[in-house]
């Protein structure tokens, strides 16, 4: 099958892959570019644990096919750590409260918590819950985790 | 997933000429929350060769107020429109309907021009749209075509929209001032739940309290998205009443069953439907 010649911005440089046009910007990201922090678990955009960022707004990856990544700036789970491996205060605070069990749904989760956070540096409960209400987890640490994204908020306020 | 060509077109009329110059071959694609998951299972008609992108042209990506009207480009999305101070302002019920489809992520992606053309009868914006009489504008190579959108749902899931056809944009007229509206959706937020029962309404009483103007439509409630008018005239040129209200979710209930049999779920539905007609149209009416 032709291929088709992909351009975009992932987690800040820029990235060229030659894929099948039937592939989802889910398989180019896992399988072309093996960032494996993406995770697929439904394929049919119920669950969330395939989040990614586009143009600096949640997606579900599985949804995207390849050529409409095209010209984009994107996001991964890798992208969210800082230089040096440190870990960014929403992946801290996850830990420190408990909010990953299996794991499973924590790429999407921190993910949905960061565009949050960036356009709303005080969420309440209500908020959070809103903006994660597309991000299932299996484990049903739905508790923790909005804890950890209380934490974090209030980390970075401080900084 | 099944195989075909990917097309990227430049701008809206070289989309146009290739859906012309391949009827029938051509898949749309904007949003892609409704196609990816029809591809995924295969299900794509054997006749598509090629899937055309057309989320990123920019002249389908626009909010505007012409005067008269509020427009709506295909390409936007159910967060644009739901974040919009214009449709705020002028349409609450379709922010607000914008605003409970899916998820956060499907309405990043998912467009209301694509929700609103699957004729699907759980599709959130439709109620609103129906009730705003929203036009719908399509382009076919270089001529353009106006159907209101209550006539184009032909059937559940099925529109009169030609395999060449492509919609552009989605309007309304604005409300006159004294209009009061309203959208509500059954039970809790729930992400991945589709088909919950929605109820939109917009209204207008004189000073002597007379229902001048009402319209009613309702999703996941008939086989495909409609308005009640049976509903509206219990109500029309008289001041609503506790009783009336009652009357018009009888309608409403009437004509569900009328249209969809009565099946295993009517014993819940109909309580449901007639108390869900009641609390909108509370909503929108003063009653005395
Ligand atoms: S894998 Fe994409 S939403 Fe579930
Ligand atoms: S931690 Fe297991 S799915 Fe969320």
């Amino acid at each position: 099958m032709e291929t088709i010649e992909l351009t975009f911005t992932l987690n800040q440089r820029e990235v060229t892959v030659s894929v099948a046009p039937n592939r989802r910007l889910l398989d180019i990201l896992r399988e072309e570019l093996h960032l494996t922090g993406t995770k697929e678990g439904c394929g049919i955009g119920e669950c969330g644990a395939c989040t990614v960022l586009l143009n600096g707004r949640t997606v579900n990856s599985c949804l995207i096919l390849a050529g409409q990544a095209q010209g984009s700036e994107i996001i991964t789970i890798e992208g969210v750590e800082k230089a040096g491996g440190k870990l960014h205060p929403l992946q801290e605070s996850f830990l420190e409260k408990g909010a990953v069990q299996c794991g499973f749904c924590t790429p999407g989760m921190v993910l949905s918590a960061l565009a949050l956070l960036r356009k709303n540096s005080t969420p309440n409960v209500d908020e959070i819950r809103e903006a994660i209400s597309g991000n299932l987890c299996r484990c049903t640490g739905y508790k923790q985790i909005v804890e950890a994204i209380q934490a974090a908020a209030g980390k970075l306020q401080r900084k | 997933m099944q195989n075909f060509k990917f097309i990227r077109p430049e701008n809206l009329d070289q989309a146009c000429r290739i859906l012309s110059e391949n009827r029938g071959k051509v898949k749309i694609l904007a949003g892609g929350t409704d196609v990816m998951i029809e591809m995924r299972d295969d299900k794509l008609p054997p006749s598509i060769e090629m899937v055309m992108e057309i989320s990123h042209l920019e002249e389908l990506r626009f909010i505007e107020d012409d005067g008269k009207n509020i427009r709506i480009g295909a390409a936007t999305t159910h967060a644009e429109v739901a974040e919009s101070e214009l449709i705020r302002k002028n349409a609450p019920l379709l922010a607000e309907a914008a605003a409970t489809v899916g998820s956060p992520q499907i309405r990043n992606r998912g467009t209301v021009a694509g929700n609103s053309i699957t004729a699907s009868p759980a599709a959130d914006t439709i109620p609103p749209l129906l009730v705003l009489d929203a036009t719908v504008v399509l382009r076919r190579g270089t001529e353009k075509r106006e159907v209101p959108l209550r006539d184009i749902f032909t059937g559940p899931n099925q529109t009169n929209i030609g395999n060449d056809e492509l919609v552009t944009e989605i309007y309304f007229e604005k409300l006159p001032d004294d209009t009061r509206t309203a959208f509500i959706k059954l039970a809790r937020r729930n992400s991945a739940a589709k088909s919950r029962m929605n109820f939109a309404a917009r209204a207008r009483q004189n000073d002597a309290g007379e229902v001048i103007e009402l319209r009613i439509s309702a999703g996941s409630v008939t086989p495909s998205p409609a308005r009640f008018n049976a509903a509206e005239n219990i109500l029309l040129g008289k001041i609503p009443s506790e009783s009336l209200l009652k009357e018009a979710g009888e309608a409403v209930s009437g004509d569900m069953i009328r249209q969809s049999g009565y099946r295993w779920s009517t014993d819940y539905k109909k309580p449901v439907v007639e108390s869900l007609t009641v609390r909108v149209l509370e909503e929108v009416l003063t009653i005395y």
